[in-house]
């Protein structure tokens, strides 16, 4: 016993010295988790408020009260007020992504109970974009028939919330994007410590050591979940600084990134036992945290994209944390499943990792 | 001269086919990124909600034809396309599982109500994150809206002159909100999501393979300490910094010849025969900017574990801000700025054009930009490939 624990410090203090003289290696790991922050940042800021040209050629009391109607339309336009010419240049060089011309004599018309047409242009280059426009003027436009009460209206749409606040797309997205952080600073470092000692040819001195060879490699893993650890610190605080998106259940936020942390180091620790080189390992880490993440519910329920996609992301434990995550941060619940079965799943990912690491271990090593 | 330049060439290509693990890890960020593509063309982009009607009559079945009919909005709870009413009980047990995004109900009362113009749809949403939510929300009042007013349904590619149609003519007199859209939009395309995607997936495979190949040979040469070799051989010095940026190239070129084959046997890009040239041109010139930064990432840093993660991150950056996998044009002014400094940008924006248009309009100032871009990285490249074989 005594001399399996020295082995793991050893390990653990291995990899610290490793780290230590590699840092440009932690702050490379790093910056690829704050990438992924902004990149998702960057990916949500298209998510709503689409800029929009509007041209008042009426400038009366019902094209402001129409206008008005715009701007509460479901967060879909961002609306930037310009002569026909300005906001002609603006489509076509490609600034706003539709053009709506209120017509001079449009509230004349409107208080005299006559039709009036609204000219829009739509630059349809986006289609998730256009989509959301020709959606949201209907919107305003009832909205706004609603608000005169006019005459001829028969029905309304009633609206009732399951939850009783909205959620921004960017703080959702971010949350689940921490996630994502974790799996690529810990699987990558992970996975490099494991590879790096076949690289080096360490591992052959492993073998010949007395105790099992699996012991000193989860001594490194601690060290590179320690170093995961603060670099998620740095991650989590651009988070909540950066954006002002607060944490509801802390405690709940700070075991879901360890368990993370953890389970992802184990499974970049097999997969470095598994490809026994540095550099193709971390490709792969990086290459698949995308498409895991974004079939991972990062963006909306998984649920919601069909049964057999949902089915799936059962077997990759981002699925159980984001589920987690977007609990304890928004207090929302995006997984039919309750958090106490997201902490047990992700338990059993835990130990499903280390057992795959130390199988692919054994094998490399023999 | 130009024995050596090839010689150097050919030595990189076979240490490329040596190393199956490097080419590997060039592959695979593109490879994932074009399997995440294929997907998400293929997932559904409507949200599944539950439909429940609970009473009978004219105005009843109006309404839910309106809903149903709206195949761009709502899917199915089952994810079949056409909307099935379903009881109050089920629907609810579907919006708590989350099988449905929304409830959208019919009261019994509806073609009472409608009668008093008090006509309610009731919408009960799931409102976990704004974006899905809205698209609801903006879908059910469109739906309203087109209970009363027709003619606010009409999509432009099915606009016809109302004073020609008289259904048309009917509808849009028909509309107590006053307001009518005349729509048009700025351009004619056919082009398929998965086409307009994949050309950012080729040019990440030019940028990855180039960027990372050429990184990796530089930092071979000098963790191996055979840069003294190039150093003491009769070769002029430019001649093998030649070489290896032409091994870079070439290795991308090997890489892409495939990729675009595929392609094109499929019909996933189909440009107009004319159009080759440019799109060559582009590749090439994108091919030529990748061994340019791979060479200085390689010739700066040490070891291959900094130099697959730099690439790694570079290339991100450089996808994401050149419009991987968004449109530029529609991102805040900073973004847009910052994006004019990526060449990836040019490349995706010179081959979309190239592909998807009839005209090569603006094709020449990305080209001029990505030669440009090109010279600079190699000059650069070819410095610190210099450098770091003298230390």
């Amino acid at each position: 016993m005594k001399s399996a624990l020295i082995a793991f410090f050893s390990g653990a203090k291995a990899e610290f010295i490793q780290l230590k003289r590699s840092p440009f290696l932690i702050i490379l790991t790093i910056i690829q988790a704050i990438t992924f922050i902004f990149l998702v940042n960057f990916f949500g800021t298209t998510g709503a408020f689409a800029p929009t040209a509007l041209v008042d050629y009426d400038k009366g009391v019902y094209s402001k009260k129409f206008i008005q109607n715009l701007q509460d339309a479901h967060h879909s336009f961002d609306l930037k007020f310009m002569d026909t010419k300005s906001a002609t240049d603006a489509i076509n060089k490609g600034n706003v992504v539709a053009i709506i011309t209120i017509p001079k004599g449009f509230s004349e018309a409107i208080s005299q109970g006559k039709l009036q047409t609204i000219k829009v242009v739509v630059n349809n280059i986006d289609t998730d974009m256009t989509a959301d426009i020709k959606r949201a003027l209907p919107s305003a436009i009832t909205r706004f028939g609603q608000d005169l009460n006019l005459p001829g209206i028969h029905v309304e749409a009633k609206e009732s919330d399951l939850i009783n606040h909205d959620t921004g797309f960017i703080p959702y997205l971010m949350v689940s994007a921490l996630v994502l952080s974790a799996f690529i600073i810990s699987g990558i470092l992970g996975a490099v410590a494991v590879a790096q000692e076949f690289e080096l040819g360490t591992i052959l001195l492993l073998v010949s050591s007395p105790v099992r060879p699996l012991i000193p490699l989860l001594g490194r893993i601690m060290t590179t979940s320690v170093i995961s650890v603060f670099a998620m610190l740095v991650a989590v605080l651009i988070v909540v600084l950066g954006h002002g998106v607060y944490p509801v259940h802390p405690l709940e936020m700070f075991f879901a990134l360890l368990f993370c942390i953890i389970i992802f180091g184990c499974i970049g620790a097999a997969l470095g036992a598994a490809m026994k080189r540095t550099l193709p390992v971390a490709s792969l880490v990086f290459g698949i945290s995308l498409p895991l993440y974004l079939f991972s519910g990062a963006y909306e329920p998984e649920r919601f994209d069909g049964s057999a996609i949902w089915g799936i992301t059962h077997f990759f434990p981002i699925y159980y944390a984001v589920g987690i995550m977007e609990h304890a941060v928004l207090d929302l619940k995006v997984t039919p499943e309750s958090v106490f079965v997201n902490f047990l799943a992700l338990f059993g990912f835990a130990v499903l990792a280390l057992l795959t690491a130390g199988f692919f271990l054994r094998r490399a090593v023999s | 001269m130009i024995r050596g330049i090839l010689t150097l060439a050919r030595l990189d290509l076979l240490s490329w086919r040596r190393n199956p693990l490097a080419v590997t890890s060039a592959l695979i960020p593109p490879i994932t990124m074009t399997l995440l593509l294929l997907v998400l063309s293929l997932a559904v982009i409507q949200q599944p909600v539950a439909l429940v009607v609970k009473g009978h009559g004219e105005q009843t079945e109006k309404m839910q034809g309106i809903v149903q009919s709206d195949t761009d909005a709502y899917i199915n709870y089952d994810f079949t396309k056409n909307l099935k009413p379903i009881d109050a009980k089920s629907a609810e047990q579907k919006l708590n599982n989350q099988q449905v995004a929304a409830i959208i109900t019919i009261p019994a009362d509806f073609d009472k109500k409608v009668i008093e113009s008090k006509g309610q749809v009731n919408l009960t949403l799931n409102n976990v994150d704004i974006d899905f939510s809205d698209d609801i929300r903006r879908s059910v009042d469109r739906s309203v809206a087109v209970f009363d007013a027709p003619s606010l349904a009409l999509e432009e590619e099915n606009a016809v002159d109302p004073l020609k149609n008289k259904d048309q003519q009917k509808a849009y007199q028909n509309n107590p909100y006053l307001i009518h859209i005349e729509e048009s939009d700025i351009r004619e395309t056919d082009v398929e999501w998965l086409s307009y995607q994949i050309i950012p997936a080729l040019v990440l495979l030019v940028l990855s393979v180039g960027l990372i190949g050429t990184a990796l040979l530089c930092a071979r040469d000098i963790e191996c300490k055979t840069a003294r070799y190039l150093v003491v051989s009769p070769q002029q010095s430019w001649a093998l910094v030649t070489g290896r940026l032409l091994g870079g190239f070439l290795a991308s070129i090997i890489v892409l010849i495939p990729a675009i084959l595929l392609c094109t046997l499929t019909g996933t890009i189909h440009p107009p025969i004319s159009h080759w040239p440019a799109l060559a041109a582009i590749l090439a010139a994108t091919a030529l900017c990748a061994a340019g930064l791979g060479a200085i990432l390689g010739s700066i840093l040490k070891g291959s574990r900094n130099i697959a993660m730099a690439s790694s991150v570079i290339a991100t950056y450089m996808y994401f801000l050149g419009g991987g996998f968004t449109t530029i044009s529609f991102l805040p002014q900073w973004l847009r700025n910052l994006s004019s400094f990526i060449p990836m940008r040019y490349a995706i924006d010179g081959m979309r054009q190239a592909m998807f248009y009839s005209t090569l309009d603006g094709v020449a100032k990305d080209l001029t930009i990505l030669c440009l871009t090109a010279v600079f990285a190699i000059i650069l490249g070819s410095y610190t490939i210099r450098r770091s074989w003298s230390n």
